[in-house]
């Protein structure tokens, strides 16, 4: 804590269906970086990133999770003590979607109450050119603000791949979370105590979402 | 005498760790103790031949190595000492993981092919310490000089020999093949091994190649003659006027002779003679063998018969492989995916079906198509749209037909070593097709071959094993555009196949909550707790959960850790340790890989333990560097199995 201006921490949770370009969306944001093809996260992964805004820096620890159902019983570990969340689907796959909602009403379940979401369509780079109805875009701008206006989420249309509002989606984060955050030197040491271990009651929220998706 | 015997069997019983902690005891910190004492042996018995009286010596030999009784029983010159030593061998053999252990050490040494003998000793001592190049040198003119007897000599040169052999034959594989044909003068060509230089400079291979190796190696020939010739034929570089002396046919007749042995004892002769003796494969021998490493060429083969997959008994072997393709094609039959990449996915061919269950598959399939192209990616095999096509097949059949879990990423990794090496075998075979006009050659590759292979061909094929670049092909530069759709389906069923069985082992991984990782999981933490309790403590105090860096570690099998070439070598002794080799025996691999890094972690946060173990630095990585970790592992499994069995 010797620094000047000490940065606030701040974690942050990645979710959503794979291969919606979560872990595009932060190699962006972490290293201005893409991949065309990049392999599937595994359990999840770790990045940090800081990012000013304003006065503030504030710096991300970022938990990149695995989309695929069948990791979904390790979620609850890593958003469990996140102070910010950020659901990402496809807007050129409405399954994706479905599965946002899915995300959205299990944070507002188990996750921490002020905890900041951002609902974020992934791919624009797909839609650019699109014209009104015969193209790749299958879940609307509407549909998609519509989403995030009920649950209260921050919402974002990006491009992991041509950068496109990907910072955006961060500082926007950034400037909702509280200032009083800075001063929680206390809050990490619990969190890291809780986050990793593994909860067995979590087998009922698996279990529950397993039912949901036998749409 | 039969005391002494067992002093020597239990010595060499105890000592079955060390044998693995001398070889690679430099590297590991808690093996540098091990490494410490013995090399304090070593150079005491070395001490007291060179200075001592004999009884001295003896004294010596009987309280400290086995080997060193050998010496000691030479000097009294007697038989019935001789003969007692030479019984104790099948003390070891009792012990399997002896065995194994001593094979561990042993896994660098074989690799090439093999120079001759004297080629290594002149210069040999890049590895062997100058003092020993020395004073096997001074031993040699002083008895020239002194026209001492050769008995004498040869005793000396001897003790010389048991000195090195402390070192050198932790290098040597010693028990792996048990037949016990021709033993005889040859024996003291473990001499030769005094001036063996790194690992894969091979003469000492010629010792290993003998038939009943434990007793030649270990117990350099009691009897014989030629045993001093044998010396100075490995001498005459270093002490022409010894070999001068000593220079006659029969010299030349056992240098012959050291060297069709050293031809013969490259690893691939060892698996060659296995997979082509009998009528039937000993698989318990052919896992001795594979703990160590399987030969490039053989490993399709060899990793198909520890499978499991293809028969031990050969004459069931052509049927059997032919069932069980044609079965891997009618399950494909009644799929209704189009797999061909240019069918743009969605709504075209099962549009017209019903239920839900063939909407699941299309998930399924769009899951498995999203995958696989990212899949490797930065490996050219894995980008042509016919390798895609392939593992597309394999990994959707494989899920359709195991509900419980059905496809999990991480699954399209583990498919792809049996993808390639298929591959790479099928290039091998026309290769060598190619190659071995000489119908004798010809003949015994073939018995090495998979078959079904090469059985009959289409124009395709008559194609390919005509391309004027066919010898040149390798994975790296292979279009798999040019495989006829037969040998396609047969790489395909072999793979799935292999994979299935791979799997049949790790199924608590991939059904629902992933119980079979999150055990593994805890095992390794409670493991790494026994063995590095500086890094538990330290992991505990930033707040790292395993769970959050070795879950990864745990459904990839390391894949996403290690290049497929190393993970290859791994599975190798994986496979040798069936059934257990992908669940029990990884996390001791696991735990070797993480505390490989441990002084690294212990000096990083929480967030610098994360990011490093996410991308550990393996890229540099070599063979020796898994077979290694692999020594490691197999002596924490040792010490530690049962002790974890209790805890669960």
């Amino acid at each position: 804590m010797s620094f000047p201006n000490p940065a606030t921490s701040v974690k942050l949770v990645l979710l959503g269906e794979a291969a919606v370009g979560k872990s595009s969306l932060v190699l962006r944001f972490v290293s201005n970086d893409f991949q065309e093809n990049k392999e599937p996260t595994i359990g999840a992964a770790f990045l940090t990133q800081k990012c000013t805004i304003g006065e503030r820096t504030i710096k991300y620890e970022i938990w990149d999770t695995a989309g695929q159902e069948r990791f979904a019983s390790l979620a609850p570990m890593y958003y469990r003590n996140a102070q910010a969340a950020i659901v990402v689907y496809d807007i050129t796959k409405p399954a994706s979607f479905i599965k946002a909602r899915h995300w959205v009403k299990e944070l507002h379940e188990q996750a921490s109450k002020d905890i900041t979401i951002a609902l974020v369509g992934n791919k624009y780079d797909l839609v650019e050119d699109d014209n009104e109805e015969d193209g790749l875009r299958k879940v609307s701008v509407e549909e998609g603000k519509g989403l995030a206006e009920e649950e209260g989420l921050l919402f974002f249309e990006t491009s992991a791949k041509t950068s496109y509002n990907v910072n955006d989606v961060f500082i926007g984060i950034g400037s909702k979370i509280p200032e009083t955050n800075a001063g929680n030197g206390a809050a990490p040491a619990d969190q890291t105590g809780g986050e990793g271990r593994i909860d067995l009651t979590s087998n009922s929220v698996a279990a529950n979402r397993a039912g949901e998706c036998a749409c | 005498m039969g005391k002494k015997k067992q002093e020597m069997s239990q010595v060499y019983n105890n000592s079955k760790n060390e044998f693995i902690f001398g070889e690679n005891g430099g590297k590991g910190k808690h093996l540098s103790s091990f490494l410490r004492n013995l090399s304090l042996t070593g150079s005491s018995s070395t001490a007291s031949v060179n200075s001592k009286s004999s009884e001295n010596y003896q004294e010596i030999n009987s309280s400290i190595y086995g080997t060193l009784g050998y010496g000691s029983s030479k000097i009294n010159g007697s038989q019935s000492n001789a003969g007692s030593i030479v019984s104790t061998p099948p003390a070891l053999g009792r012990s399997p993981t002896s065995q194994r252990a001593v094979s561990v050490g042993a896994s660098y040494s074989h690799v090439t092919a093999t120079p001759p003998p004297e080629a290594s000793v002149g210069g040999a001592n890049s590895r062997t310490s100058p003092y020993l190049h020395n004073h096997l040198g001074s031993t040699a003119s002083t008895t020239s000089a002194s026209g001492g007897s050769r008995p004498q000599y040869h005793r000396r040169s001897h003790s010389n020999t048991m000195y090195r052999d402390l070192d050198d034959d932790w290098d040597a594989e010693l028990p792996i093949e048990g037949a016990a044909s021709k033993k005889n003068s040859i024996d003291n060509r473990t001499l030769t091994r005094l001036t063996q230089v790194e690992s894969n400079s091979s003469s000492r291979s010629s010792i290993n190649l003998q038939p009943s190796p434990i007793l030649d190696s270990l117990y350099p020939d009691l009897t014989i003659p030629a045993a001093a010739t044998a010396s100075s034929l490995n001498l005459n570089s270093s002490s022409p006027k010894y070999n001068k002396e000593s220079m006659d046919v029969e010299d030349y007749q056992a240098k012959l002779e050291i060297n069709k042995l050293n031809q013969l004892n490259t690893k691939y002769a060892k698996f060659k003679t296995l997979l082509t003796g009998d009528s039937s494969i000993n698989i318990t021998d052919l896992r001795k063998l594979s703990w160590n490493g399987i030969p490039q060429e053989l490993r399709a083969l060899t990793w198909q018969i520890l499978l499991g997959y293809l028969p031990t008994n050969k004459s069931r072997q052509a049927s059997t492989l032919k069932r069980k393709r044609q079965e891997y094609l009618e399950g494909l039959g009644v799929v209704t995916i189009d797999f061909h990449e240019s069918a743009p996915s969605n709504n075209s061919s099962t549009s017209l079906s019903n239920n839900s269950s063939n909407s699941r598959d299309k998930q399924l399939y769009h899951q498995i198509k999203i995958d696989v192209k990212r899949t490797n990616p930065t490996i050219k095999l894995y980008g042509y749209p016919e390798t895609q096509e392939s593992l597309r097949k394999i990994l959707f059949l494989w899920a359709v037909r195991h509900p419980a879990s059905g496809y999990v990423q991480g699954i399209n990794d583990l498919c792809t070593p049996f993808y390639q090496i298929f591959l790479n075998n099928y290039i091998w075979q026309l290769q060598r097709t190619k190659m071995g006009g000489g119908a004798v050659e010809k003949n015994e590759d073939v018995q090495l071959f998979i078959p079904g292979l090469l059985d009959e061909s289409d124009d395709k094929e008559q194609a390919l094993l005509n391309d004027p670049k066919l010898m040149t092909y390798t994975l790296d530069n292979f279009d798999p555009s040019l495989l006829s759709g037969r040998i396609v389906a047969i790489i395909e069923a072999d793979t799935y196949w292999c994979l299935s069985r791979l799997l049949e082992n790790i199924t608590d991984n991939y059904i629902h909550e992933q119980p079979g990782i999150i055990r593994q999981v805890n095992e390794l933490r409670t493991l790494i707790s026994k063995i590095d309790l500086e890094l538990i403590n330290h992991l505990d105090s930033e707040g790292v959960e395993f769970i959050q860096f070795s879950f990864r570690w745990m459904n990839c099998l390391l894949m996403r850790e290690l290049s497929i070439p190393l993970v290859i070598r791994m599975w190798d002794t994986y496979l040798s340790e069936t059934p257990l080799g992908f669940n029990i025996f990884h996390v001791y691999v696991c735990a070797a890989f993480l505390i490989k890094f441990s002084s690294d972690l212990k000096e990083k946060d929480f967030q610098e333990i994360l990011l490093f173990l996410q991308n550990p630095p393996t890229g540099h990585w070599k063979e020796k560097d898994i077979e290694l970790m692999l020594s490691e592992a197999f002596i924490w499994q040792s010490l530690y199995k049962h002790a974890s069995a209790h805890l669960r």
